[in-house]
């Protein structure tokens, strides 16, 4: 018969007490597993997200922190916003173009050159073509002087240093009316899924578990069109081709309202374990196009930049003209007919009515108000604001330094310069940007709050693990009394000192084992049990199968010598518990196992 | 087969007095031979059934076992000798509570090297009447059932020399005669040598020699019964 037969039989003879023991061990390794392995899950995925696909993100002036735990979580209270023209300053000049024609300024130049060529055509009759041809070199090079001060046809500030620049607007929830539990909306354009990676080292890849990402102006659904995380579509019970309203503002407060917009969800993104499961993605030209998204065309400050001499005016009349504005070039103007024919309308209205505001000054009224009254026609560049701009440095850049370095340059206030090229610029718009490192950020965060709680739990867990082997102590020191006989027995059966020794160390490991094991199932059992708590706090995923995540072998004492598939491999800490408490078993024991080899076997014989 | 030669062993008490407890010139059993071992309380017979066992060592003297002299090796060596060549069956049975009658006998050989076989165990307990108990605890058995289980387990690890001490002390009268005739049996059977401690004189009767412990722990007289063994 083995001794751990014996120690077994021993163990199991003293039932509720062995039972206890096993208890208070379990209690304590289960809490050192949940908080390994919760602390760890969550550690990783905030810290996973260097390889995110971005190492900047552009956002108002303020906490740092904060505009992470917005962007990158979609967590915290909403920041403030910046003006969609520093995202401009990250593209291309074909994308700038594309953008900048949106304009309030773009527009208002355009209905100056419509008149301009009347008149041209009044002094053809007089000035004969020579003075025409100078004319049109005239208004060439002017236009050409424009379309510079506007930054048309050039590439954005800090293009050559980007490889992937993806607004995004936050602020709206939407909220599922059955279980009224709240996911965040965030407004992006469907670059984010096709060109931001999952993984930088792997280029993985968004993929949809159904339907696919939106466009940004579909023949169906217009802009209003949603691709939505895995969780939300788990939880809410939503699939393609349903229709879901956002909530503006914090759900839980009283000022918060559903806007009246409806989104078709187009597409499920598969479940990829980031915080992108519980969001809900919104068409960015649809979003920006939603009640109290945009400026109001009817707040002074937005036009007040140009018309310092101007006698003020009645703009809710121009307003309430039949507003419309050249549809911008990625329209499709058969596919919004009537849009363009009010925009027509519109700029005929003006050209006759022989107003006495300036042409541009109100087509820019028409065309702010024709956004916000006709959801088919994009909201001017100036009245958009964007909460963050996710950048991906230069491909270029495989060391990763203008993550570092980028940040600095950004913060001395370039962005803000590039605001000057349109004159209908609202006056609180004007905000001061602040370029971040997330993982600095989240690194920093960790240090400051999160390490020196996990140090806190893991001590108090570990405590729990030093008083339940105490237990084991009492335990079996408490039963020697009465197994003083039994030693004695197997002693004068043959059994040395060593032996029994031997026994009742087994039998502390044995305890530190199974309540060790029982721990171990019972934190993971915790953790899947905690996990739809924890993800909808912090997003991270945690399931019974999910183990405290470790360093790679390379980085163990002796790692560097292993191969790099073998070095990348991970090890959880949790491999460790059971040798741990195997070895604190031991320590713990030697006391009664001290006890046993020193039974006088002569004097306990007769007990 | 056991033979001890001028063991002397004394204990020393609280108040620094030295109290002689064993005085004994000489004395053998033959292989397979069965000793009764009789006297009055505290002449020092469990502390001699100890001496031989290894369990307690002289002041002075040697203890031979099956040639073997054990009084000159260590503890661990002594416990190895005993695991291999004696068996104990003791006044309180001493079976362990934890574990069945048939995981006590195969304790009798777990000590022993290569000596451990469940088969032993089983057809022991079969032998003994026991062959329908072997998963019962010992609070599951009878008096008389635990001291034969007792028994099995002495004789597990097949010893040269069986001592008992008192195996009837605690049994009822109409057990003691079945326990008696069955530690007998079954060391003749094995060739067993034999030394019993027993305060019943009806018991001391069965045997064919009696040796008397007296006073002073001197081993004084030894009478043969006329009639043989029991």
């Amino acid at each position: 018969m083995s001794v751990f037969k014996i120690a077994w039989r021993s163990i199991q003879h003293r039932g509720t007490g062995s039972i206890l023991t096993i208890l208070s061990m379990a209690l304590g390794v289960m809490m050192v597993v949940a908080v390994l392995s919760i602390y760890g899950l969550v550690q990783k995925s905030f810290r996973s997200n260097n390889s995110f696909g971005y190492n900047i993100i552009v956002g108002a002036r303020g906490g740092a922190l904060q505009l992470t735990m917005n962007t990158v979580y979609y967590l915290s209270r909403p920041v403030e916003n910046i003006p969609y023209e520093y995202y401009l300053a990250f593209r291309d000049k074909e994308t700038r173009s594309r953008e900048l024609k949106k304009s309030i300024a773009y527009q208002a130049r355009q209905n100056s050159a419509a008149s301009a060529t009347i008149d041209d055509t009044i002094g053809l009759v007089g000035g004969g073509l020579p003075g025409l041809m100078a004319d049109a070199f005239a208004a060439d090079a002017f236009e050409l002087q424009q379309d510079r001060a506007m930054g048309l046809g050039e590439d954005g500030i800090y293009q050559r240093y980007t490889h992937v620049a993806i607004p995004l607007c936050l602020g709206d929830s939407y909220v599922d009316p059955a279980s009224g539990a709240a996911f965040r909306c965030v407004g992006t354009t469907p670059e984010f899924f096709s060109e931001l990676v999952l993984d930088v080292d792997k280029e993985t890849k968004f993929e949809f578990s159904s339907g696919k990402c939106f466009v940004e102006n579909s023949p169906e659904n217009g802009f209003f069109e949603c691709v939505i995380g895995a969780t939300v579509a788990k939880r809410c019970g939503l699939k393609v081709g349903d229709r879901i309203q956002a909530t503006h503002g914090d759900p839980n407060s009283a000022s918060a309202h559903i806007h009246e917009q409806e989104y078709a969800i187009v597409g499920v993104i598969a479940n990829n374990g980031t915080p992108n499961d519980r969001a809900v993605f919104l068409n960015l030209e649809g979003f920006f196009l939603m009640e109290d998204h945009a400026q109001s065309v009817e707040d002074d400050s937005i036009l007040n930049t140009n018309e310092a001499d101007e006698p003020e005016q009645t703009s809710k009349s121009e307003a309430e003209l039949i507003a419309a504005a050249n549809p911008p070039i990625d329209v499709d103007p058969l596919a919004d007919e009537e849009s363009f024919e009010q925009a027509m309308k519109s700029v005929e209205h003006l050209a006759g009515q022989g107003s006495n505001k300036s042409a541009d000054v109100a087509a820019a009224e028409t065309l702010a108000g024709a956004a916000q009254s006709d959801y088919r026609i994009p909201l001017p560049i100036e009245q958009r604001e964007v909460t963050s701009i996710l950048i991906r440095t230069s491909k270029n850049d495989s060391a990763g330094i203008l993550g570092v370095v980028l940040p600095p340059q950004i913060n001395r206030g370039d962005l803000e310069s590039t605001l000057q090229w349109s004159p209908f610029r609202p006056e609180r718009s004007q905000k001061a940007s602040q370029a971040i490192n997330p993982v600095e950020e989240i690194t920093k965060l960790f240090e400051a709050f999160v390490s020196p709680f996990r140090t806190l739990l893991l001590f108090l867990t570990s405590m729990i693990c030093v008083v339940s082997a105490l237990s084991i102590i009492v335990g079996i020191y408490n039963s020697m009394n009465q197994r003083q006989s039994e030693i004695a027995v197997m002693r004068a059966l043959g059994a040395n000192r060593s032996k029994v020794m031997t026994i009742i160390l087994c039998e502390a490991v044995l305890l530190a084992v199974v309540g060790g094991v029982v721990g171990w199932v019972a934190g993971h059992g915790l953790n899947a049990a905690l996990g739809p708590l924890i993800e909808n706090k912090t997003g991270v995923q945690i399931g019974f199968f999910d183990f405290a995540p470790g360093p790679p072998l390379a980085w163990l004492p002796g790692g560097n010598v292993l191969p790099n598939s073998l070095g990348r491999l991970t090890v959880s800490p949790e491999v460790l518990i059971i040798p741990a408490l195997m070895l604190l078993a031991v320590l713990v024991g030697i006391y009664p196992a001290r006890a046993a080899y020193k039974t006088d076997v002569a004097k306990s014989l007769g007990k | 087969m056991l033979k001890l030669e001028h063991i002397k062993k004394t204990y020393g008490q609280p108040d620094g007095t030295v109290v002689p407890i064993l005085n004994i010139p000489n004395f053998e059993i033959a292989a397979g031979e069965q000793v009764v071992l009789i006297g009055p309380s505290g002449c020092g017979k469990t502390t001699m059934l100890h001496t031989i066992a290894g369990i307690t060592n002289p002041d002075s003297g040697k203890v031979f076992i099956d040639g073997i002299e054990l009084t000159r090796y260590s503890e661990a060596a002594r416990d190895r000798i005993r695991a291999d060549k004696i068996g104990y069956v003791f006044q309180t049975f001493n079976l362990l509570p934890g574990f069945s009658a048939f995981e006590n006998v195969m304790l009798g050989m777990s000590f022993a090297k290569g000596k451990a076989s469940a088969k032993r165990a089983k057809s022991l307990l079969e032998k003994i009447g026991l062959g329908h108990r072997l998963n019962n605890k010992p609070h599951q058995l009878s008096v008389g059932e635990q001291q034969r289980v007792a028994i099995a387990r002495s004789l597990a690890n097949q010893p040269a020399l069986l001592l008992a001490d008192e195996p009837t002390a605690n049994v009822d009268p109409s057990n003691q005669k079945q326990i008696i005739d069955l530690i007998t049996e079954n060391c003749r059977e094995e060739n067993v040598a034999l030394l019993m401690v027993t305060h019943s004189t009806d018991v001391a009767a069965r045997f064919e020699r009696v040796v008397r412990l007296e006073e002073l722990n001197l081993v004084v007289a030894e009478a043969r019964a006329a009639s043989g063994g029991p």
